[in-house]
């Protein structure tokens, strides 16, 4: 069992939120091609930048010297950390510009330079938590559990702005991403009880958890509450973040290291 | 191929007195719960004798080190003249990347200074001429300094059993693997 990394899943989750949102704000926009699903934007954006910031601000609760936090910028020829923050500030840059100059309908290019710079964030946090020392997700698997939050919380978030005729096709997205988040989440510890010794050590202490299991209910409570309304309650969102939280505590928990095994079979 | 000092274990000598972790800590009185050598046991799966076998492990001075590279503020560099990986403790801002990406678990977090520390294979003594503290305490010569561009034993292995197999990152460690013991009947 390693740290929870309280900050860290704070970092992650938020950041994954508000690059879901900006990137659900795209699909709305421009589901059409009118820009009829723009409404509010001010706020939404809003929404996004402050999530975004109490992400960055939470993240800096991890580090030994907070200080010292824009050093990290230092490595980006090979350290995928330094390109996180680099991504990340440009988005959370990007997020607050987009504050600044929305009006009730927002910019679209902003909406696609934050959805591109939010790719660039979840492509290279999934490589920085890939590393080989934790053979079960040193693979593509931090990526798409990164990806699927950001989906499941933009679209669920979303959902808050997208007025009736946007309100089904969020319904939609998120149905789906909450799908594709419950098969990642059940297949990938199973999956791993026929690796090798800290791979299934891993699905073990994965299976064992009550993180893991926590999350997996909220996305079956999620599901459940959008197949009997057909529609994303207001409510519902807060609810997948909170499960998103949880699973993302496990992830750091329950995930062994190579290390822990020294001396025995791998 | 450059000059590249690695630990040689030979698990046939070691006898598990952890005179070597203890050597290290006298000599850099490292704070409460931080080790940067540990002795470990092998399990029985890999050595099902009644007499055990060790591997004494610390930083492995990868040719292509992890902690190096996913490092935010370059507090790593390799050495050229030698190959060892030295961290720069005043660089290092305490975000543990190399803690969770190093797979032999040589980083450590130190909890006072906030920072990650680990092994640079006494650097400071072996540019005076010295073993580093480890090999020197070593009472049964299991644990040695070897140049790996000179190195010409042959019965070596890089990946004994009980050691993560990283090909990418390619430690120097270099282990002679525990022979069967004797059996005496009498």
């Amino acid at each position: 069992m390693q740290s929870m990394e309280l900050p860290l899943v704070l970092f992650t989750v938020f950041s994954q939120a508000a690059i879901g949102l900006t990137l659900m704000r795209v699909v709305r926009t421009t589901a059409d091609g009118t820009g009829s699903g723009d409404r509010d934007a001010r706020r939404e954006w809003g929404l996004i930048a402050g999530l975004m910031i109490l992400g960055m601000l939470g993240s800096l609760f991890h580090l030994g010297h907070p200080l010292y936090a824009p050093t990290a910028l230092k490595h980006l020829g090979t350290a995928w950390l330094s390109r996180e923050v680099l991504f990340a500030g440009m988005f959370t840059g990007v997020t607050v510009l987009a504050v600044l100059v929305a009006g009730m309908t927002g910019r679209p290019w902003l909406a696609w330079l934050g959805t591109l710079l939010g790719l660039g964030v979840i492509v290279s946090a999934g490589m920085t938590y890939a590393p080989p020392a934790l053979p079960a997700l040193n693979n593509a698997l931090p990526f798409a559990f990164f990806l699927t939050s950001a989906v499941v919380l933009g679209a669920g978030f979303g959902s808050w702005f997208a007025g009736e005729e946007r309100a089904p096709l969020m319904a939609r997205i998120f149905t789906t991403a909450l799908v594709v988040g419950l098969v990642l989440n059940l297949a990938a510890p199973c999956v791993w009880l026929s690796g090798g010794t800290v791979m299934r050590m891993t699905g073990e202490a994965w299976l064992g958890s009550g993180f893991y299991w926590a999350h997996v209910a909220v996305l079956l409570a999620c599901l459940g509450a959008v197949w009997k309304t057909r529609t994303v309650p207001a409510w519902l969102p807060v609810l997948a973040l909170l499960g998103e939280l949880a699973g993302r505590a496990g992830f750091f928990a329950d995930t062994i290291h190579t290390a822990a095994n020294m001396g025995g079979l791998y | 191929m450059k000059k590249q000092y690695a630990f040689l274990v030979d698990t046939e000598r070691c006898i598990g007195c952890f005179t070597c972790a203890m050597a290290c800590r006298n000599y850099y009185h490292q704070v409460e719960g931080v080790v940067w050598r540990q002795v470990h046991p092998l399990s029985e799966e890999i050595y099902p004798h009644r007499e055990r076998a060790f591997l004494s492990l610390s930083c492995n001075h990868c040719e292509n080190p992890a902690c190096l590279n996913v490092c935010p503020v370059e507090a790593y560099t390799k050495r050229e003249e030698d190959g060892v990986v030295v961290h720069h403790q005043e660089k290092c801002i305490g975000c543990g990347n190399c803690i969770r990406s190093c797979p032999y678990g040589a980083p450590k977090y130190n909890p006072v200074e906030k920072r990650a520390e680990k092994c640079s294979l006494c650097h400071e003594r072996l540019d005076a001429g010295l073993d580093p503290a480890c090999v020197q305490a070593c009472p049964t010569d299991a644990l040695q300094l070897v140049d790996l561009a000179e190195f010409e034993r042959t019965n070596e292995v890089q990946y004994p059993a009980g050691y993560p197999r990283m090909e990418g990152l390619n430690p120097s460690t270099r282990f002679v693997l525990p022979k069967t013991p004797k059996m005496v009947r009498r």
